[in-house]
């Protein structure tokens, strides 16, 4: 049987025109970032891969190994700073379900300097162990490993900037859809960030303390 | 006017297929020796081309057979002058359907059968036909060969007898042999058409390969994967003989001149293109040179190819000559 | 911080200085002067016919998905063109450079081509041919038809849709100026490691190579979510998965992989970018490195490439073989899986393309046996086609022509790629010209359903049929040429000879590489009858209108629209009662009902920042290659600037009013037989020029 021929619908009774039938904008929007964030979930699959087989002792070219640079206590305290950041975004987004301006203000303002302070941590931690003599170019597992959290740092400064740009957003033109379908994607974007730290948290820094 | 469209330019089809004449026809013209894919000198290269002949037979089981039924329907169900009756509604059976899936699922099953044992039969790290042949013809010293790879020259260093060459490989015919390989610098494939397939050579890594020569001859090896600007003129002749005259050449060589040290390494390894083919024989090799040639490569070790080298072929030989000229005293 | 280069650097040009313009280069000056005086015509005559407002009003800074598909096949035509120019050089090489006596010219030992500028030719050849060729010309075809194929008004991110198109032109435009700044890759169009690292290729050739493959993944990786998202979210009422057309299921498999695997390849092309900048030990031999991920981490994403460029190609067949079988497609189910199948299978093979780097026998089975499996949805994709046709009443019109003969190229290519995955036969046969002959069978089955769906859906685009007697003599011909340029190549690899030589060793092979060239002169030969075709084509364009349905059998969604397609596709969206909803309508006799009333229609603006961000994408790539660090400081400051600025920019969409959409439908179909008079034909119609 023919699926052009068969069917059950009587041809002359059926509208051929549709009448009227939009498609929702915040949806379609998130729609596409969350398939952005597959594509970037790739990235980081690959470079995990990456880091995975330039992990071994071998690779570490008799320089600086993982239980030299990773240090468990500090990426604890990353941790903390980064997922009180998260929360405060989640409190900007209750705040915008209230549509309250005021509130989401606020909080997005607060997710942002808590991620500062994520960002003064991370970059100290690089610091040091630059200072140190550990630096990418040492050994191919050095390199793996700073492009690692140097990428996540990457996502954690564009996060930022983009808080910057939704707060003058908010502050000038208000809660409109194009303002608030941003503010949604934005929520995924830094929760996602969120959850590829907890990969880089156990991946890097856990097994350095168990290695 | 749709149909005819395939009758005059008939001529043009029948130029298309010339073309095919030409498998045939070249096989024939130099009896066929030319074909060296097809023509095995080795245990390892007949394992393959037997698997090779299995491969393509079941496969033109399928495509043969499915070319045919093409073209028939495309003829019987044409609208101008075809025979065939217009349904315009059928667009769906359960019996074609399952034939449908059902036919590749199993020729596919059955190549992967045989795709499996050929590759443990011929694996470089135990190649169970040359374990087999050897160990039916009883033979118990096997030879040791490692393979260097540089910018663009192939060092072969036999370890046992102290002696090494330059683009030019020796076997005895029917023993067999182990080789080593490594990279001094990039990635090169070994490759001898007629005695053993591929394998990718690498820098700071060690692999391993196997031939038996059944067939005394010379065959023509060379680097399949390309490494830079010498890549093409990256060939070794390889002499299969017999025992008695591999054992008289390893005893020429070890009268050999120059000795294999590191150092004389480092400078076979700069980048040198060699356009004439030449051939060096070295007695006396550092021992445990490939071990350190791989450590080396680990720690970083690069010959790195000189920009200007590449870009004006002739001036480049020329200085290379000079350069060999001056290395020979 | 950067890794230190021998060689002159200055603040201002960085690496580039004159003797980086080959201007000692009899060949490439001759390239040059022939690009420069075709650009010289070009402007001319643009400025003669007056055309510049429309070109930047009307195309550059347009969102409209018809006209960025357009542009996008537009840079895959020229950029094949440009690939064909490479193989016919590389051909003439290996045809010369024969055996120890053979002469040389130019520099070069043999031949006319030094190695080094061979190797550049064989790796930009692959990489237009994949990357800004093949690629560029199918999600053209995507863009213009997923949209009209499933009743949408646009694709879900008009504005993302040019800054795709435009990245992907910055790329093409890297890579053509490559050609005269310097020089390109010389380590094949996978890249070959670590050849590509900085001791072996100390030039700017792989940076070339390097950032424009960048800019072409990144541009399509974004292609990929819009096409997905435009799939899920666009489809007009009654357009379920069940009913979808079987080119748009191919589009959607298609991009599940680039989505999937793009962003691989930029992370290995990113990693490797850090070993040549900052030194860093990613694929380096030494000091820890592993030159093996990068293979991994590059065929994760070249393998499922090639299934993202045939998907698209099959999905044309598919569209193709009903319309002149006269008959619905054979199996939709088996076909929507089959590339469902095919895509899911894609990502695990890889490894295949490196059987032969010593993996354990374990590994190299679990590939081989997985490669093989590809084979399945494949055949039941064959054995599909075969039975549409089967039962049907077949009319070998040109689309039809290309798209039987692209079923032949499948054998042939499948039957040696089933050769190859048998792995110890690919230790034979691994980077032999066999391998070579095998991909350009399954390459050039992607040109000829390209050729097939460009005659097909033409006619939809432009309002006109292409003219269809030189269009058959360019098939024959161009059929002839594959014939006799490949035959011979497949005889060559069970000779034994190797891909890439830059100078032939052994004298046996030449015969038959003198034998190539003659199928390289009938190739040429037939480009001679395309521009023909094109030429009279539009000549002729007043006879060979079209009207809705240009071939009388066709069954899906766009051929329910205007020939051309009016800016905003279809006046009122329609509703969709079957899988072959024109057809449906047809056997109905419903098929000529008009909607009843209009309504306003919403539609993005023309914007010029897509074109902006890639121009500076440019800037910012060359600046990189040459290290010219301000010029990458800047321009990379600029696009961040644009992409803030867009997002202030609360003015990006417009409406047009029902009664105005009313007043255009009527100035079209009041032309007798609904047909659009013929000199509105191109970008004339009122309806096709995009309102402000
Ligand atoms: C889509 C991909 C594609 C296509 C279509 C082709 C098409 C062709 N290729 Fe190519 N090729 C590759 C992809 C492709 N190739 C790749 C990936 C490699 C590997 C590179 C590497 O090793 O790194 C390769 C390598 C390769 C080699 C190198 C072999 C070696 O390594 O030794 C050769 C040598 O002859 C070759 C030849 C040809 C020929 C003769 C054609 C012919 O089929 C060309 C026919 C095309 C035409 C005749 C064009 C007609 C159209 C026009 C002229 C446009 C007109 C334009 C306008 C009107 C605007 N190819
Ligand atoms: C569009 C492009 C395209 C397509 C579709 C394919 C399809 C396939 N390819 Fe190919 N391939 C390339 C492009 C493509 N390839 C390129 C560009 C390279 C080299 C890159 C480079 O090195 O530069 C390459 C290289 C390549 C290799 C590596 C060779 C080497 O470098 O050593 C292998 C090995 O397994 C392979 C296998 C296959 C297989 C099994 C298929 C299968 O999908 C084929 C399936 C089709 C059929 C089998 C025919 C139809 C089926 C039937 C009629 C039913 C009956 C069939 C059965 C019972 C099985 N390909
Ligand atoms: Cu693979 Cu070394
Ligand atoms: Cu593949």
């Amino acid at each position: 049987m023919s699926a052009t021929t068969s069917g059950t619908l009587d041809a002359k009774k059926s509208p051929m025109w549709s009448s009227g039938h939009g498609h929702d904008v915040i949806s379609t929007k998130t729609l596409g970032f969350w398939l952005y964030l597959l594509g970037d979930a790739m990235m980081f699959t690959a470079l995990f891969a990456a880091y995975a087989v330039l992990g071994h002792a071998f690779n570490a070219a008799g320089g600086p190994w993982i239980r030299t640079v990773a240090h468990a206590g500090v990426a604890f305290r990353e941790t903390a700073w980064l997922f009180a950041s998260v929360l405060a975004y989640g409190f900007a987004m209750m705040a915008l379900k209230k549509g309250n301006r005021g509130g989401v203000l606020l909080w997005i303002t607060a997710a942002l300097l808590i991620a500062l302070g994520f960002l003064a941590v991370d970059g100290h931690e690089v610091m040091a162990l630059f200072r140190m003599g550990a630096v990418p170019e040492r050994s191919g597992f050095l390199s793996a490993f700073f492009t690692l959290v140097l990428y996540h740092g990457l996502h954690v400064v564009v996060g930022i900037a983009w808080m910057l740009v939704m707060l003058v957003q908010v502050a000038s033109a208000g809660l409109t859809e194009k303002v608030v379908y941003r503010l949604l994607n934005l929520r995924l974007f830094w929760h996602f960030q969120a959850v590829m730290w907890v990969f880089m948290f156990t991946f890097l820094y856990l097994r350095g303390a168990i290695v | 006017m749709p149909m005819n469209s395939l009758r005059p330019k008939g001529w043009l089809r029948l130029l298309s297929l010339l073309p095919l004449g030409l498998l045939g026809g070249c096989a024939h013209r130099r009896g066929g020796d030319e074909f060296w894919m097809l023509d095995p000198r080795g245990v390892i290269s007949a394992t393959q081309d037997h698997y090779l002949a299995l491969d393509v037979l079941i496969m033109l089981f399928i495509i043969v057979p499915t070319g045919f039924f093409i073209v028939w329907v495309m003829r019987h169900y044409r609208r101008d002058g075809g025979r065939g009756r217009h349904d315009a509604r059928w667009d769906h059976s359960y019996a074609l359907e399952a034939l449908v899936w059902g036919i590749p699922i199993l020729t596919v099953g059955a190549l992967s059968y045989y795709s499996v044992k050929a590759i443990y039969a011929v694996n470089p790290y135990h190649p169970t036909v040359v374990v087999r042949a050897a160990r039916a013809a009883h033979v118990k010293n096997p030879l040791d060969i490692d393979v260097i790879s540089t910018d663009w020259q192939w060092v072969f260093i036999y370890p046992k007898q102290g002696i090494a060459t330059v683009d030019r490989l020796v076997v005895p015919k029917g023993i067999p042999v182990h080789f080593r390989l490594t990279s001094a610098t990039v990635v090169n494939d070994f490759y001898i058409p007629q005695l053993v397939g591929m394998i990718d050579v690498m820098p700071a890594m060690r692999v391993r390969q196997s031939l038996l020569v059944s067939r005394a001859g010379t065959y023509e090896g060379y680097s399949a994967n390309f490494s830079g600007a010498g890549f093409s003129w990256m060939n070794f002749e390889t002499r299969a003989v017999s025992r008695a005259a591999f054992r008289a050449w390893v005893a020429r060589v070890q009268g050999a001149q120059a000795h294999l040290t590191y150092a004389a390494f480092e400078k076979v390894a700069r980048p040198t293109i060699n356009v004439h083919g030449r051939v060096a024989y070295f007695s006396r090799v550092q021992s445990g040179l490939f071990r350190h040639v791989v450590a080396e490569t680990a720690a970083g070790k690069t010959y790195p190819t000189p920009m200007a080298m590449t870009e004006n072929m002739t001036r480049y030989l020329k200085v290379q000559a000079r350069r060999d000229a001056h290395n020979r005293d | 911080m950067f890794v230190h280069i021998d060689g002159p650097w200055s603040p201002l040009l960085g690496r580039l200085a004159l003797s980086e313009i080959p201007y000692n280069n009899p060949i490439l000056i001759g390239t040059f002067a022939f690009a420069a005086l075709l650009a010289v015509v070009l402007v001319g005559l643009v400025t003669y016919l007056g055309l510049w407002r429309t070109i930047w009003r009307d195309w550059l800074t347009s969102v409209d998905h018809k006209k960025i598909g357009i542009m996008y096949i537009l840079i895959g035509l020229v950029m094949l063109f440009r690939g064909f120019m490479d193989a016919v050089m590389m051909r003439a090489q290996q045809a010369m450079a024969v055996g120890p006596h053979s002469a040389g010219y130019l520099d070069s030992p043999h031949g006319y081509l030094t190695p080094y500028h061979f190797d550049q030719i064989y790796t930009a050849h692959g990489t237009i041919m994949i990357l800004f060729a093949a690629t560029p010309l199918l999600v053209g075809i995507m863009n213009i038809l997923v949209p009209l194929q499933i009743g949408a008004r646009d694709m879900a991110y008009p504005y993302l849709n040019a800054v795709s198109l435009w990245l992907t032109a910055a790329g093409a435009a890297l890579v053509m100026a490559s050609l005269f700044i310097g020089d390109f890759a010389h380590a094949g169009w996978f890249g070959i490691v670590p050849v590509m690292e900085l001791p072996y290729s100390p030039g700017v050739g792989v940076d070339y190579w390097m950032w424009a493959f960048q800019l072409s993944a990144v541009g399509t990786t974004l292609g990929g979510i819009n096409l997905l998202a435009t799939i899920v979210k666009m489809r007009a009422p009654g357009m379920t998965w069940g009913r979808l057309p079987i080119f748009t299921w191919a589009s959607l498999s298609a991009n599940l992989i680039s989505l999937s695997t793009f962003p691989v390849v930029t992370v290995a092309l990113a990693l490797l970018a850090l070993d040549r900048y900052f030194g860093t030990h990613f694929y380096t031999a030494g000091l820890g490195g592993n030159l093996m991920l990068y293979n991994d981490l590059f065929w994760i994403w070249g393998h499922p490439e090639v299934y993202f460029v045939i998907l698209p190609a099959f999905g044309m067949i598919s569209e193709i073989v009903p319309t002149f079988s006269e008959k619905p497609l054979f199996g939709y189910l088996g076909m929507v899986l089959a590339s469902l199948g095919i895509a899911g299978v894609s990502w695990g093979v890889w490894l295949h393309h490196f059987f032969t780097m010593a993996a354990s026998p374990a590994v190299n089975a679990f590939f081989s046996i997985t490669t093989m499996a590809v084979g399945i949805p494949t055949g039941v994709k064959v054995f599909n086609w075969a039975f549409t046709m089967f039962r049907g009443r077949l009319r070998f019109e040109l689309p039809m022509m290309w798209a039987s003969a692209a079923l032949f190229f499948l054998l042939v290519g499948g039957l040696t790629g089933m050769m190859n995955a048998f792995a110890t036969n690919d230790y034979m046969v691994h980077n032999s010209v066999f391998v070579v002959a095998h991909f350009h069978m399954m390459l050039l089955l992607i040109v000829y359903a390209i050729f097939g769906g460009v005659n097909y859906w033409f006619p939809k685009v432009f309002g006109f049929r292409l003219e269809q007697r030189f269009g058959k003599m360019f098939f024959w011909l161009f059929t002839a040429g594959t014939a006799v340029v490949f035959i011979p190549m497949f005889t060559l690899g069970f000779m034994g000879m190797t891909r890439r030589l830059a100078y032939v060793a052994f004298p046996q092979w030449g015969p038959l590489l003198d034998i190539e060239v003659v199928g390289i002169a009938i190739y040429v030969l037939s480009a001679v009858f395309l521009v023909a075709q094109l030429y009279v084509s539009f000549r002729d364009r007043a006879k060979n209108r079209a009207g809705l349905d240009a071939w009388e059998t066709s069954r899906s969604l766009e051929w329910m629209t205007h020939s051309p397609v009016p800016f905003y596709n279809f006046a009122v969206t329609p509703e969709v009662h079957a899988r072959d909803e024109r057809a449906w309508r047809v056997a109905r006799g419903v098929d000529t009902v008009r909607p009843e009333r209009y309504e306003d229609i919403h539609m993005p603006r023309n914007t010029a920042i897509p074109l902006w961000l890639g121009v500076l994408s440019f800037g910012l790539a060359f600046g990189l290659v040459w290290r010219m660090w301000w010029l990458v400081e800047v321009c990379a400051v600029a696009i961040i600037a644009l992409v803030v600025i867009r997002s202030f920019d609360h003015d990006t969409d417009y409406t047009i009013a029902a009664k105005e959409i009313e007043r255009m439908e009527r100035a079209i179909r009041d032309v007798p037989s609904g047909r659009p008079a013929a000199d509105d034909v191109i970008g004339g119609v009122p309806a096709f020029r995009q309102g402000v």
